[in-house]
């Protein structure tokens, strides 16, 4: 294909910008509730109400409560979506306004859909699984089967808003939020779109929760990243939305841009399903690169937002990356899973949305439950309570089952000079 | 590639994939004697569900086809710069409804772990990956019928911004009960042209100077790529655009810097949905006019899904390397079939369209 021209016409690549960010989280709706309460430490790890997971000896999850599709959609979108898209729609939303976008700016082929999850509409083919294992192949509900398939959260989202360019969902484990948010940046980058909306959105679902139960690898009711007395992850579920601009874009609208999107960093283990490799070595490829495409050095680094787990595997590799990439210098890192658990897919979209607020606010959002420390984790924990801190160049981890690892770089507008091409 | 070798409709090749003796109609394209051993040995597939074997062994055909590997072994390039980006449109439907049973008729305490990990959805090019040892990337695309052409497009934006020295592209879907039922129940199986498929095609992408410069075989260039959506406005959101395709087809003329005449032949997406064929064929008319060869690779391989456009690219480099395209719907194609289309229609009103060049 024909190579995007700003690599023959310009000596800098072109800044792509976040203006708007949505989100549907188990601590808050909406950026400002999320940040508020991430910045508190609250915990938004609640016992499990959307099925009996009893007899699993797990009872807790980041479970949204109060998120009620049509506050956000109308009765036909809520009619026609599941959780997951619903959830989605209703972040997609959020961001557009928090952008102030209209709606004619976001109308035609320039506008594309970007999306991660890891199995989007789970509720519906639980469903339509528990209707067919009870009544066969006649108890099938055919109205229930357009509403499966991770390919539909982007077509809700462009259908609703007008876009009318690429929609794209981009299934990565637990990284797929940061890989959406890399290829949206990449797209606007290659003149290929303006403006993207992007993010990633997850459900709990009971499969998928008795699956991470089975693996081992769920704690009982909190979360501890890099706690010596971890006992694993705790699941969760959200949707982290963002408005992702050209700089061309932001300029002719006026907008104030909340974060630059510097760069991202991409690496595949090909070690094991559900490990990482021991040495990290995938993942401290992918935090490089990120820093190198970012056209920083890891000396710029302010904040690290981890991955953090919760899982011993994950919490020491994470420790050998920073330690590998940093050196002695001790880079405040934090993991808000230990708030609203892992979100999975939608993780590192809500996790991204999280270091654009740390980017604005200047805090760093705590580690809760930290109490006693690994000394194979001998990294610089924010624990237990808030801090403040410089907030130019912030990473987001994200170190998925796959081996799928995935670092982004955001900014703060205006203090990093440009890339060079 | 492993693609169907024969139209199975019962009782010629019994289904192989699932029990189908309650379903003595059913029209599949299986891949017939799938037997992963041959290619993998027999060690390590006990966990691995049908998608992800069919994936693995196209991208092991797909490594030593391309020169990347000899004898299992890489000879070209390294692990590091080597990833895959791979559509798939329903996951392993297979994992996820067993997984289901299990923990509806016995217990969720009984899943097996191993398992699991088979239900998310990019779970097969996970596996494809370790097997393959592909570290630069792993991406996984999930857009439909539009994936496999998509992924393309993925890959090129990463080879681009020098994230990998080669991709491998494509995608596959992998039949099962739960896949043939979905599509039964929703009618796409009703019109008698309309045959479900399965398979997985993988082609490895790599920037021409690179090529060139490693000495490999080049088969043919990808020049152009467009994609589009127009919003459905049905309650299904089931939407067949003849806009969509009009637009992602003009885009990939434009991208690919051609006139609509450069077309030799269209790898359309044709399957046998009446109301989509009728679309893309408006589309194509719009754009060429009404003369251009139109092929339709489904009427041998069956509606593969995810790796529906993969599939059509495949067919295309067999076109551009001297062999007639097969099942042509109208037209005839030039001797020297020099630049090929592949169109590929999604169910919500999104298209997209690539271009193949000698």
């Amino acid at each position: 294909m024909r190579f995007p021209t700003y690599k023959l016409t310009v000596s800098a690549l072109p800044r792509v910008y976040i203006t708007g960010v949505g989100v549907i989280s188990s601590i808050g709706l909406g950026k400002r509730d999320y940040f508020a309460a991430l910045a508190e430490g609250k915990s938004g790890i609640t016992p499990v109400e959307s099925f009996d997971p009893s007899g699993l000896g797990r009872t807790y999850a980041g479970e949204v409560k109060h998120f009620r599709a049509r506050d956000h959609l109308t009765a036909n979108e809520a009619r026609r979506t599941g959780r997951c898209s619903a959830m989605t729609l209703a972040a997609a939303r959020m961001a557009i306004e928090d952008a102030g976008i209209g709606p004619d700016a976001l109308k035609g082929p320039r506008t594309a859909v970007v999306l991660g999850t890891t199995m989007g509409e789970a509720q519906i083919l639980e469903s339509l699984d528990h209707s067919w294992i009870k009544s066969g192949p006649a108890g099938i509900k055919r109205a229930l089967l357009p509403k499966y398939g991770s390919t539909l959260l982007p077509i809700h989202v462009a259908r609703a808003i007008g876009a009318e360019g690429m929609v794209l969902t981009l299934p990565a484990a637990c990284a797929a939020g940061n890989y959406a948010i890399g290829f949206a940046m990449d797209l606007i980058r290659a003149g290929r779109a303006d403006i993207v909306i992007t993010g990633a959105s997850e459900i709990i679902q009971e499969l998928q929760f008795s699956g991470f139960v089975r693996l081992g690898a769920v704690a009982q009711n909190r979360c501890q990243p890099f706690d010596l007395n971890r006992q694993g992850l705790i699941v969760g579920e959200g949707a982290g939305l963002l408005v992702v601009e050209s700089e061309a874009s932001v300029v002719r609208r006026g907008a104030q841009p909340q974060a630059e999107i510097r760069g991202y960093g991409l690496s595949c283990d090909a070690y094991h399903i559900t490990r990482p490799r021991e040495d990290a070595a995938g993942s401290i490829l992918a935090m490089r690169d990120a820093i190198t495409r970012s056209g920083i050095t890891p000396d710029d680094v302010d904040f690290v937002n981890a991955h953090g787990t919760g899982t011993k595997a994950n919490d020491l590799a994470e420790a050998k990356v920073m330690k590998d990439v940093f050196g002695d210098r001790r880079v405040p890192i934090s993991s808000v899973k230990s708030m609203i658990g892992h979100c999975m897919g939608a993780s590192s979209a809500l996790e991204a949305i999280a270091c654009v607020m740390t980017i604005e606010q200047g805090i760093y959002p705590p580690t809760i439950g930290y109490e006693t420390p690994d000394p194979d984790c001998d990294i610089a924990i924010v624990a237990n309570t808030a801090q403040h801190g410089p907030s130019d160049v912030i990473l987001n981890n994200s170190l998925a089952f796959g081996g799928y690892n995935a670092v982004t770089c955001f900014a703060k507008p205006g203090k990093l000079p440009p890339i060079a091409a | 590639m492993m693609a169907p070798v024969a139209l199975a409709t019962q009782p010629q090749h019994p289904i192989e994939s699932f029990d189908a003796a309650r379903y003595p109609d059913a029209r599949l394209a299986e891949v017939v004697g799938f037997d992963p051993t041959k290619y993998l040995g027999d060690k390590g597939l006990r966990t691995l569900d049908r998608l992800t074997k069919l994936l693995v062994v196209a991208a092991r055909l797909a490594m030593h086809d391309a020169g990347f590997k000899k004898d299992g072994a890489y000879v070209s390039s390294s692990p590091e710069r080597v990833g895959i980006c791979c559509s798939n449109a329903y996951g392993s439907l297979e994992a996820i409804t067993e997984l289901d049973r299990v923990a509806k008729l016995e217990d969720a305490r009984y899943i097996n772990p191993s398992k699991f990990p088979n239900t998310v959805a990019n779970s097969a090019s996970g596996y494809v990956s370790i097997w393959e040892d592909l570290r630069a990337l792993n991406v996984s695309v999930s857009d439909g019928n539009c994936g496999g052409l998509d992924a393309a497009a993925c890959a090129d934006v990463y080879l681009d911004t020098g994230r990998a020295d080669a991709v491998l592209i494509g995608g596959g879907e992998a039949l099962s009960e739960a896949l043939y039922l979905a599509f039964h129940k929703l009618g796409a199986l009703d019109e008698r042209s309309s045959c479900l498929g399965e398979g997985a095609a993988l082609l490895a992408l790599e920037p021409m100077e690179a090529a060139k410069a490693r000495g490999a075989t080049i088969c043919a260039q990808l020049v152009g790529y467009g994609t589009a959506f127009v919003a459905p406005e049905s309650e299904s959101l089931i939407h067949a655009s003849a806009e969509a395709m009009e637009r992602a087809i003009t885009f990939a003329i434009a991208d690919a810097g051609l006139a609509a005449g450069a077309i030799d032949v269209v790898a359309s997406g044709v399957s046998g949905l009446a109301r989509f064929d009728e679309c893309e064929m408006k589309a194509i008319d719009a754009v060429l006019g009404t003369s251009v060869a139109v092929a339709a690779p489904k009427a041998i391989l069956g509606e593969t899904l995810g790796a529906g456009g993969a599939m059509g690219i495949a067919a295309a480099l067999a076109w551009l390397d001297g062999a007639p395209p097969a099942m042509l719907l109208r037209g005839t194609a030039p001797r020297d079939v020099r630049t090929v289309l592949v169109t590929s229609m999604g169910f919500y009103g999104n298209a997209s369209a690539v271009i193949v060049r000698r």
